[in-house]
This record gives C-alpha cells, sequence and structure tokens, in this order.
C-alpha cells in the first residue's frame, strides 16, 4: 500500500481527501508506462526537432547554429516545399470528397438487400489491407503508356484519354497518384458508412417513406443527416491521413516529376536521408507538426462537440 | 525415486539469449558485425559461408537493408554510437559524412597484402575511394568491393530479327527508333522515374561532348551554365522529341518497372550498367536473361559528330569500411580482405553482382560464351580505361541535376534554365 501521508496529527484515514489522495497516487503508478512510452518515442522526438531545426546538421557531424535561416529558406525559397504545400491542398479535399461520396454509395446498395452484398463488401473493402507498396508498384505498370494496362486497353478501343502518361506528365502525375489512393481506401470508407447505416432505426425511413419521401429525399434528408458523425470521422481521418502520406508516392513516382507529386512527408525523408541535411528537414518536421496542431484545434473547435452526437 | 525438479529460472538467460538472437561467441570464436545495402542477402551469406570455411575462429552477423533504410539505420547508429564493425559505403558523401566513425585502412592493407597493396586493384577503384578527402588526407576510409561500368545494352534478338547494328552514333540510334516502333519496341527503354538513371544517361552525354568538364563545374572551376553543359542537356531533350526514349519514361522505375519490360524484349537498347549482368544468375530467369544470351553492351552513341569516347564512365559500385568502435579490427580487416580477393570475394564475383575491384578475378562458370565474351570485354577492355566517376560527389548537386533533369524531360523548364537552376544548386553548397 502506498501511504502518502505521515499519521501524524491531523491525519485522517478515511476522510475523502485522504482517499482520493491514495487513488491519485495509485493512478499515477499506473500511468508510468503509457508516460515513459509517451515521453521516449512522442515528447523526446518532439523537443528534438525543435532543437536541431535551427542547426545546419548533416545527421552524424558536428553542427552549425543557424537561427531560422532553415525556416527562411523553406518559406521563401523552397519549390519542393510549395509544391508539397499544394499538392497537400489538392490531396486532402479530393480524396476526403470523393471516399465519402463513393464509399456511401457502395455502403447504401450493399445494405439494400443486393445477392452477395457480403462478398461485394469483401472485395471492395480488399484494397484497404493491401501493403500501399504493392498496390504503387502494380499502379505504375497499369499506368504506363508504355505497355500498361490501360494504354492497351486504350489502343484497343481507341480511347485515347486511357493512353496518356498518367505519372510523367507533371500536371496530372498528382492526380493520377490522388484516383489510386481513392481505390485504395474507398473500400474503408464503405465499411464506416454501412456500420453508421445500421445504427438508423428502421421506423425513421418507414415514417419518411410514409410521408411520401422518395429514394432521393430519404438519402438527402434523413440517411446523411443521420450519418453526420461517420462523416466527422472520416474528414478527421482524411486530413491525418493526407499529412501522413509517404509509400504510395515513395513507391509510384518517387515525389517526381521534378516534386510534381512531392507529399511533406516524403520531401523531409530526402533532405533528411538523401541529401543528408537533418537539420533542414528537422525545420520542415516542425511546420509539418504546427500544421497537424492546427488543423486538430480547428477540427476540434469545429467539430469536437458534434462528434459525440 | 522423485524427479530432481530443476529451477525454470536458470533457463531465462537463455530463453533471452536466443530471442534476442545473441548467443555468445565461444573464447575462442570472435564476432565481427556487418551492415550494408549490398551485395544482397542471399550473396552475403555465400560470402560468409566461404569466408568461414577457412576461418571458422570468426562469426559473422549480417544485416543487409534496401538503400534507403540502411542509410536511416547508419545514421541511427552512428549518433547511438553503435555501429557495425564492417560498414557498407559509396565513395564521396556517404564516406566524407561518417568518416569521423571509420578507421582508415591503409596500414592494414599494407600488413595482409604488403607495401605495393595498391597495385592488386584496378586504378579507377584506388583513384575513387579517396573521393572527397581533403588535398592532405591520404587516408583510406573504406576500400572498393565491386566495380562498375555504364553504358549501354543492346537485346540481340531485337537486332537480329530486324537487321539493325548496335548504335554508334545519334543518327543510328534514331533510325533503330523508326525501324523499332512498329515491332513494339523502344528504341531506348528508360525508368527514368529514377534519378540516377536521367543522372546516368546526362553523364555520358556530357562525357561525350566534354569529358571530364563536370568534375570541373561542381569544383567550381567552371560554370554548369557553360555551353557544353547546356548542349548536353539539348541532347537530353531531344531523346525524349525525337522519340527515342518511350513514352512516360518518367514514370516508370528503372526496378521492377523497366527491367521487365526488358526482359519481355519491349526494349532495342537500355542504359544499364555492368550489374546487368546478375540478371542471368536469379532462378529461373526469363529466357533472354538465361545465361545473359539475349543482352549485351555497348558504348553510348556519339552525339558529336567526332566518334564515341575511348572510355566508359564508373567506379566503385560498394566500398567497406571499419568503425574505430569495432573491437578487434585486425579481425573485421580479415573479413573485407577476403571479400575483396578472397573466397568471399570469389563467391561475391561467381553472382555477376558487379565487376571486381581488384585485378585477376572471374566467375567461376559460364552459362554461355556471350556470358562470358561480355564479362571479358568489360573486365578487360573497359574496367581498365574508365577515368572519370559514374557519380557526382554532392547530393545536392545530384539531386539539382535529377529535378533539372525531370523538369526539361516533362517539358517545364528550357534547358537553358535548368543548367541556371543546378548553378544555383551548387553555388548554394559551395
Amino acid at each position: 500500500m502506498v501511504v502518502t501521508r505521515s499519521s501524524g496529527a491531523g491525519f485522517k484515514p478515511n476522510s475523502p481527501r485522504t482517499r482520493t489522495a491514495l487513488r491519485w497516487n495509485w493512478d499515477f503508478l499506473f500511468l508510468i508506462p503509457a508516460l515513459s512510452l509517451f515521453s521516449v518515442f512522442v515528447l523526446y522526438p518532439f523537443c528534438s526537432i525543435f532543437f536541431r531545426s535551427v542547426y545546419q546538421w548533416d545527421g552524424v557531424n558536428q553542427a552549425t547554429f543557424v537561427g531560422l535561416k532553415n525556416f527562411i529558406e523553406i518559406l521563401t525559397r523552397d519549390y519542393g516545399f510549395w509544391l508539397a504545400m499544394r499538392n497537400a491542398l489538392y490531396w486532402a479535399p479530393i480524396t476526403i470528397v470523393a471516399q465519402m461520396i463513393v464509399g456511401f454509395a457502395l455502403a447504401y446498395i450493399l445494405t439494400s438487400g443486393v445477392p452477395f452484398q457480403s462478398i461485394f463488401r469483401a472485395i471492395i473493402y480488399f484494397p484497404a489491407i493491401v501493403s500501399p507498396i504493392v498496390v504503387g508498384i502494380v499502379w505504375q505498370r497499369i499506368y504506363n503508356p508504355f505497355g500498361g494496362l490501360l494504354s492497351d486497353i486504350g489502343a484497343a478501343w481507341h480511347i485515347p484519354a486511357l493512353m496518356i502518361p498518367f505519372l510523367s506528365d507533371p500536371k496530372i502525375a498528382i492526380f493520377s497518384v490522388i484516383v489510386v489512393n481513392i481505390w485504395q481506401w474507398t473500400g474503408y470508407s464503405m465499411i464506416l458508412y454501412v456500420a453508421g447505416l445500421k445504427t438508423i432505426p428502421e421506423e425513421i425511413l418507414e415514417a419518411g417513406t410514409l410521408d411520401g419521401a422518395g429514394v432521393f429525399k430519404r438519402i438527402t434528408r434523413i440517411i446523411w443527416p443521420m450519418l453526420r458523425h461517420v462523416h466527422l470521422t472520416l474528414i478527421l481521418l482524411g486530413i491525418i491521413g493526407t499529412l501522413q502520406t509517404f509509400p504510395i508516392i515513395y513507391v509510384m513516382t518517387q515525389g517526381g516529376p521534378n516534386h510534381a507529386t512531392e507529399m511533406l512527408p516524403n520531401y523531409i525523408f530526402t533532405q533528411a536521408f538523401r541529401l543528408q541535411a537533418v537539420g533542414y528537414a528537422s525545420a520542415l518536421s516542425v511546420i509539418l507538426l504546427l500544421l497537424a496542431l492546427s488543423l486538430s484545434v480547428f477540427q476540434m473547435k469545429v467539430f469536437g462537440s458534434r462528434f459525440a452526437t | 525415486m522423485p524427479k530432481k525438479r530443476r529451477n525454470p529460472w536458470c533457463l531465462l538467460p537463455l530463453s533471452l539469449a536466443l530471442i534476442a538472437g545473441d548467443i555468445p561467441a565461444t573464447a575462442t570464436e570472435k564476432t565481427v558485425t556487418f551492415r550494408s545495402w549490398s551485395p544482397i542477402v542471399e550473396t552475403t551469406n555465400q560470402m560468409i559461408a566461404a569466408f568461414n570455411q577457412k576461418n571458422p575462429d570468426i562469426k559473422i552477423e549480417a544485416k543487409i537493408f534496401n538503400y534507403p533504410d540502411y542509410l536511416v539505420d547508419l545514421q541511427t547508429r552512428a549518433a547511438g554510437n553503435s555501429l557495425p564493425d564492417i560498414i557498407g559505403l559509396e565513395p564521396g558523401a556517404l564516406t566524407q559524412q561518417y568518416k569521423q566513425f571509420l578507421l582508415p585502412l591503409q596500414d592494414l592493407a599494407a600488413k595482409v597484402w604488403g607495401s605495393n597493396w595498391k597495385e592488386k586493384f584496378y586504378p579507377i577503384a584506388i583513384e575513387q575511394a579517396r573521393l572527397g578527402n581533403a588535398k592532405e588526407d591520404e587516408n583510406f576510409y573504406g576500400l572498393p568491393v565491386l566495380t562498375q561500368t555504364i553504358n549501354l545494352w543492346y537485346t540481340v534478338p531485337v537486332f537480329q530479327e530486324l537487321n539493325l547494328q548496335p548504335p554508334k552514333t545519334y543518327d543510328e540510334l534514331l533510325k533503330i527508333a523508326h525501324t523499332v516502333q512498329s515491332k513494339g519496341a523502344a528504341a531506348l527503354l528508360v525508368g527514368a522515374a529514377d534519378g540516377w538513371v536521367r543522372r546516368d544517361i546526362y553523364m555520358q552525354l556530357i562525357h561525350n561532348i566534354a569529358p571530364g568538364l563536370i568534375y570541373k563545374a561542381e569544383a567550381g572551376e567552371l560554370k554548369f551554365t557553360d555551353p557544353p553543359f547546356v548542349s548536353a542537356m539539348h541532347w537530353w531533350k531531344r531523346l525524349f522529341d525525337d522519340g527515342i526514349i518511350q513514352p512516360g519514361a518518367l514514370g516508370l522505375s528503372a526496378y521492377p518497372g523497366s527491367m521487365e519490360l526488358i526482359e519481355a524484349g519491349r526494349a532495342a537498347t537500355f542504359p544499364m550498367g555492368a550489374w546487368w549482368m546478375q540478371q542471368a544468375t536469379r532462378p529461373n530467369p526469363p529466357p533472354l536473361s538465361k545465361g545473359l544470351s539475349g543482352f549485351a553492351p555497348v558504348r553510348f552513341p556519339d552525339v558529336t559528330g567526332k566518334g564515341q569516347p575511348d572510355d566508359c564512365l564508373g567506379g566503385i559500385d560498394v566500398m567497406f569500411g571499419i568503425s574505430k568502435s569495432a573491437k578487434d579490427p585486425e579481425a573485421a580487416f580479415r573479413v573485407v580482405a577476403d571479400w575483396i580477393d578472397g573466397a568471399g570475394a570469389q563467391a561475391l564475383i561467381n553472382t555477376f553482382n558487379d565487376l571486381p575491384a581488384v585485378k585477376g578475378l572471374s566467375p567461376q562458370k559460364f552459362e554461355t560464351e556471350n556470358e562470358q565474351r561480355v564479362w571479358q570485354m568489360l573486365v578487360n577492355d573497359w574496367l581498365p580505361k574508365v577515368k572519370y566517376a559514374r557519380q557526382l560527389q554532392k547530393p545536392e548537386v545530384k539531386q539539382a541535376f535529377e529535378d533539372a533533369l525531370a523538369a526539361v524531360a516533362a517539358g517545364e523548364l528550357s534547358p537553358e534554365k535548368a543548367m541556371e537552376r543546378i548553378q544555383t544548386a551548387a553555388d548554394k553548397v559551395r
């Protein structure tokens, strides 16, 4: 037993205050493993990147203090960084909206009693459990205009739109990768919507039907609003996913051509490990961290209270 | 008689050691640790087995990564002062970054091989091993294990079927492009999503136009905006505009993307190096790669009208260094020495992983005459003549080249603007 106070004058073993103190200490002991892990794997790297971000450092040798030079360089002259920011702005809304709409449509169809709906759900969910490395390699082949699947179909059926250089044209490369990302994760959205749809009481839908609401009205006026918690979850996960995007880009395009598909995590990796600029990469990480924190605070402010309802 | 009970706790240390894979070596057995990205795991295991046949007293613990993971591991271990005994290195920037942790090896080399040890190696291997050293720094922080040349390869059956000759000039390559297109093949099939492939082609173009000039520009003696560099960039652009390089090349990785198309016979020529020979040694290789029967090397075609240079670019593929924290540097060097020119080196060369760093090593078995002919050509005719490095020294300049080459190929930048960007990047690191 942990004794929290000496048993001198004024100590009342059964007083509520003493019981609270005792419980607090026990609770704290149980928190130690989690706090230790948090300190080592979150707090220390968190502090470390702030510290490293004001140095020019190759990760191995003596570091040179440069103040805010890394940040100024990033914000004023770094072409790759701004392309990565632009791409994040494309990535988040396009993937989130597309995955929500397609995921919802699939979920609606696959909860409306179509035959073999469990099998279809499994097939549609399947890409979400495949490694992004495999997905990247396969889709690079599919997109290849020289002997790739789409190109061959385009040639056979005379569809020039399928024969374009999907990944090598800087203007469309990022959208080509976004399509793959949507394809991979739509099954996940669908599963969340399926779960959400099952929570809607049947009586409400029947009441809507009795009041003369058709399919479209039932979806837009009853079902869609009642799935608000699923929408918010998907938005939150979509934004987190955007900030974490790495393997699919690394495998499919390596951020190219000429940074056209660069995302911030890929750019940080390139700076830290290919260009030996760990200080600069730390400054980029600080920016990514601040961005993630700002978005989290914003989401909590805007959606926070509605997640529970 | 009651059975004697054993205290289960006495097994705990052994269990932990087994779980950690860290059974202590016997008193006479030394352990040497090795980490690298090259050679691949299977080849490394063969090298260890070959070494241990004659050296059972040294246990080698090896871990092989892919290259990006290896860089992460190396950096983390250097920061944590837990580097392995033997470290895989590239000449230039990587070796320079870690040299404070590396043991100079020339004395150990002289002890094992004698005072004229440098003569064992191909000249370019010795020259490049100290790439990036300060002028007064004569130390060898790593010794070369494998070397390479970069060049084009051509697919022999494609050329035979169309009655073509390997291209010696740009015009000949252009004619090949017109001929092979109808057969569904690319004149020059390039996995240009990988920056190193783009750089390799540019390096061969500038080597043709002005041999040796690019290293002077990297050292700051010349500008990358000078006419020869811009001209090489124009030729790079023409390779795309003239349809010599296949469409969508910037979206295709070298491995496995371009490799599969090449082995399927879709390439008339393709840019790789001496390492392409190892395609023949994989399990169940496709028909073209079996015994390397379908491929042969050729120098990059001339774009100047003055003829191809007599030499190829090339140099060290991988070298090994020994960390200062190695418990037994002499044991570690015995391993390195064996992998450079002993039984381990023979096992390594038998896989055709790349070319040896020392003279006189040759695979023990060739599957076809073509394979033997290619080997002899690379080792006897090309490698001894290599004068200039395939690689640039500074990662920032390399990256600037890779970006600029992609931008020019995609039509985002003119060759002139692209070279200006490279010059800006070079100025920044100087």
